[in-house]
């Protein structure tokens, strides 16, 4: 019980401060609660925690999003828009494309094989994993700049602009 | 005012707060109980849709002086009483139109 407590509590670490600081004592209290009504049985326990944990980690996720761009995605379940319906000749791109790809593909076999015996010129397999890793690790990196930098740019503040003028307005000034 | 479908855990939640003001826990047992086990909540889950329903106005907390910090209790607003009954509305109308397809179908 302590453990997964803690684990709970290194979880809840994952949201922000102030979403933390306003429900982190009543989910805690809650997971215990919950906790000890949980079924002495393996499989009841696995469930419960992949639930709870899995719950903290989609929720803090969606915290942070909200933090940073707003509650944009609300409680309201997403449903398609007509606006944002495909248009019909998506269908005819999507075949050219896969007709594309598979002609491709039938290509660079063919290359393959009239350059068979060449094989150490090309990269092996482990180099071009870490190739995709960093790449992937890099792409990641600027994605995460991008979005540090628009929190830290000041348009999160521009929300607090309302109340200054509010409290002005409310002081008399 | 605009319709929309709510997810299911929120329609949950509100149904639970439309009867008594409710804690947390409270809440996490009835969703339970109405789903018939169905829907079980995290309180990753619970908490998430609890903050964005006091961020709309939907629901409120208690204040109870003697309450202890891990347990507050929540009640629906009249807003979210309004928009649960429109919600409710809806998915009546769509459980109408079903039955008479259906009952169209098989005649």
């Amino acid at each position: 019980m302590i453990v997964a407590l803690t684990v709970y509590c290194w979880l809840l670490c994952l949201y922000p401060v102030s979403y933390r600081e306003e429900f982190g004592e009543e989910m805690k209290s809650v997971f215990r609660d919950a906790r000890n009504e949980v079924p002495p049985t393996l499989i009841a326990k696995i469930s419960f925690y992949a639930r709870e944990f899995s719950g903290l980690l989609s929720g803090a996720l969606r915290a942070h999003f909200d933090r940073l761009f707003g509650p944009a995605l609300s409680f309201r379940r997403f449903y398609m828009q007509p606006q944002f319906r495909f248009p019909r000749s998506t269908v005819f791109l999507m075949l050219v494309i896969f007709a594309g790809t598979i002609l491709t593909i039938a290509e660079a076999s063919k290359i393959a094989g009239d350059t068979r015996g060449w094989s150490g010129v090309w990269p092996s397999l482990g180099s071009v994993l870490v190739f995709m890793l960093v790449t992937m690790c890099a792409a990641a990196a600027i994605v995460w700049g991008i979005l540090h930098t628009l929190r830290r740019s000041g348009v999160h503040r521009l929300e607090n602009v309302q109340s200054w003028i509010d409290s002005v307005k409310s002081n008399g000034i | 005012m605009e319709t929309f479908p709510l997810t299911e855990p929120v329609l949950l939640v509100l149904l639970s707060l439309l009867e008594q003001p409710r804690h947390g826990y409270a809440i996490l047992k009835d969703v339970e109980s109405m789903s018939r086990g169905r829907v079980l909540l995290s309180t990753g889950t619970l908490y998430g849709a609890l903050q964005r329903l006091l961020g709309e106005g939907w629901i409120e907390r208690i204040q109870e002086d003697d309450a202890p910090r891990d347990r507050r209790t929540y009640r629906l607003t009249m807003r979210g009483r309004r928009n649960l009954q429109m919600e409710i509305e809806r998915m009546r109308h769509l459980t109408k139109v079903a039955a008479l397809r259906i009952a169209g179908k098989e005649a």
